[in-house]
């Protein structure tokens, strides 16, 4: 049988602001993931920096140690590879004041 | 061997059907139409299981917002902080279809198929529904409701048709009440146009308005003592794609008087013949995650 692998949507047509983070997603059965994110809209303001968050358990979240930057204009994709993760994954992204992107966040997940 | 007649022939082929599926121990706990449809077994995967996104032209903005709220169902070992893995009933796996953590809030995941006759239908499930366990409260409240929906519609060629769903939830609490009864829905709301092409409309089938209570139709499921402890619930729902009819309902122990239920009908749409899709979701009444889960699901059909 071939691996699993999925497409998961986590954040679609999202307007991130000020503390921001996807759904949480758990992706126990993966062993490689990459999260995409891809501004649908002109972002605003300063670029931020978003990182990939773990958790025990779906509820309390530690930075996993990757970080990126947010894309710089409309349609820009940034990307986010992990091998190595536990079960939940989510990203999150802290923007300055003023500034925002709206986000589609996607999580590609092969076993 | 003596000559057997039709009816012995036919009996001889049910019997040998249901000694097979009996002895099968992936089906021996459902009671399939003769011919299955699918079976879903969440350690293959997500069989289709896909996110029901909403419509849209030129600009997502234009998706309705119940549908833009929606997100992609995922494989849950069902780990919990304080038991870890409850796994499923005969895998680790199981689909879990999560809201936001925002009162209100719903998610969907629906499985697309096209039916080959006009004929009876049977969606069987095992499934059980929690909050998320984010509180050391019992919290049998948090969970607004769970449910199934089926969206339909005839062939091309059948003259006089409607757009046929179907919607049947579990209304577990509303407004922290706990109802614990099975009700339905006649009603979507008003159809949208999206976008400027008069190509296509949206309609949120799953506002809150509308439900009607399912006469006798009370249940008080097993939800067990803490938020973290599971377990598995059986639902079957039959409906008959010729007369566009719902047939029965049986979940546990318990089976339901469907003569008093109807479904959402509208009119037909120019792109959905033989539509035959089927739409799981989950509802939380708190500012708290709902999670549906869903072990396995069997559905077959008489053709």
């Amino acid at each position: 049988m071939l691996p699993e692998n999925i497409t998961a949507v986590v954040s679609r047509n999202e307007r991130w602001r000020g503390e921001a983070a996807s759904e949480p997603y758990e992706a126990g059965w993966a062993r490689e993931a990459i999260f995409f994110v891809r501004a649908l809209k002109q972002p605003v303001g300063p670029i931020a920096t978003a990182w990939v968050e773990v958790s025990p358990d779906g509820m309390h979240w530690l930075r996993e140690g990757t970080e990126f930057p947010m894309p710089k204009e409309r349609d820009a994709v940034a990307m986010a590879r992990l091998a190595h993760f536990g079960n939940w994954l989510r990203v999150a992204a802290r923007f300055d004041s003023g500034a925002e992107c709206t986000v589609l966040v996607t999580l590609h997940l092969k076993a | 061997m003596k000559n057997q007649t039709p009816d012995q022939t036919g009996d001889l082929t049910e019997a040998m059907r249901l000694a097979l599926l009996r002895a099968d121990p992936a089906l021996s706990r459902f009671d399939p139409l003769p011919r299955i449809l699918s079976f879903d077994n969440f350690a293959r995967g997500h069989c289709g299981w896909s996110q029901l996104v909403g419509n849209y032209e030129d600009d997502l903005d234009t998706m309705l917002p119940g549908y833009a709220q929606h997100t992609s169902a995922m494989l849950s070992t069902l780990a919990h902080w304080d038991a870890g893995s409850h796994g499923g009933m005969d895998s680790s796996y199981a689909l879990k279809i999560a809201t936001r953590p925002v009162a209100g809030a719903r998610n969907v995941a629906i499985k697309r198929h096209t039916f080959r006759k006009r004929g009876p239908i049977r969606f069987e499930i095992y499934f059980t529904f929690k909050p998320e366990a984010n509180t050391l409260k019992l919290s049998e409240t948090d969970v607004r409701s769970v449910g199934l929906l089926f969206d339909l519609q005839g062939g091309d060629q059948d003259g006089n048709n409607d757009r046929v769903m179907p919607h049947l939830r579990f209304l577990n609490a509303l407004d922290g009440q706990h109802l614990q009864k099975w009700q339905y829905k006649r009603e979507t709301e008003r159809i949208t146009p999206i976008g400027t092409d008069n190509k296509t409309i949206s309609h949120y089938h799953l506002s809150p308005e509308g439900w009607v209570d399912l006469p006798g139709g009370s249940q008080r499921l097993c939800y067990n003592e803490i938020p973290t402890k599971v377990n598995w619930t059986y639902l079957c729902f039959d409906f008959d794609l010729a007369t566009m009819t719902a047939l029965g309902l049986r979940c546990n122990d318990r089976s339901f008087d469907l003569s008093g239920f109807d479904s959402i009908r509208i009119p037909a749409m120019k792109n959905l013949w033989c539509m035959l899709n089927f739409g799981l979701f989950a509802e939380t009444d708190v500012a708290k995650r709902a999670f549906l889960y869903v072990d396995s699901i069997c559905i077959s059909g008489d053709f």
